[in-house]
């Protein structure tokens, strides 16, 4: 029996060495951050370029499919712009540890009840969809991107603070 | 939660960076315990003591408030 229990748990250890590892299995390298920005950053030039060359005039060129201009502009910035986001956001620091995790998660519940409000409150005022349905892919990564970086600025500032008071 | 990592430290003559150097999380981790901003897992609690060789309810104590 006990022959069976240990087999059992080198299964279930197997290629897990510590908790470390377990739990920053679903981030990106840390390199990903300036990636992920970099990509934001490229989407707003072709955002403009999108504005200027005429493509957001509405009635216009939509419905024309997959291929149309309208639509690759679209899709373009939408990707450029997601994926940076996605990047920026679920990236590792440079020292993975538990509380760094913990204001993880506590930034994302907050960017989650601030999604929720502004949707239904969206949802109430307004009746323009494909706005709202943008607004909730943006709104939950920039508002946990800039709440875990105020975080961690607050970390580092008292940090410093306590280091000079010595 | 109180803890007297701080006093811990002093007697041991270590910094906050040795500190989490040694038990390998960041400075802001240990500087947010000290400061209890943030209570530790049991592994973390568990480095931590064994670092200054001391049992874990000489350096985490329960307050009131808990």
């Amino acid at each position: 029996m006990s022959k069976i229990l240990d087999i059992c748990k080198i299964s279930f250890t197997f290629g897990q060495p510590n908790l470390t590892i377990m739990k920053t299995r679903f981030l990106f390298p840390y390199w990903c951050r300036f990636l992920g920005y970099a990509l934001f950053l490229i989407h707003i030039p072709v955002l403009l370029l999108r504005k200027v060359l005429g493509f957001d005039v509405p009635g216009q060129d939509i419905s024309d499919g997959i291929f149309s201009s309208h639509h690759l502009f679209f899709m373009t910035t939408t990707l450029l712009m997601a994926i940076g986001l996605f990047l920026a956001a679920f990236s590792k620091e440079k020292i993975e540890d538990e509380q760094i995790s913990q204001l993880r998660l506590d930034s994302l519940q907050w960017a989650i009840y601030v999604n929720y409000v502004l949707l239904v409150v969206s949802l109430i005022l307004s009746n323009d969809t494909q706005h709202i349905l943008f607004l909730n892919l943006l709104v939950p990564l920039v508002f946990f991107i800039i709440r875990f970086q105020w975080k961690l600025y607050q970390n580092n500032r008292m940090l410093r603070k306590d280091e000079n008071l010595r | 939660m109180k803890n007297n990592i701080r006093i811990e430290r002093a007697i041991k003559d270590i910094t906050q960076a040795d500190l989490a150097g040694l038990i390998g999380v960041s400075r802001q981790t240990i500087n947010t315990i000290e400061s209890n901003r943030y209570v530790p897992s049991t592994v973390l609690a568990l480095k931590i003591a064994r670092v200054f060789g001391k049992p874990v309810e000489e350096i985490f104590m329960l307050d009131e408030t808990d």
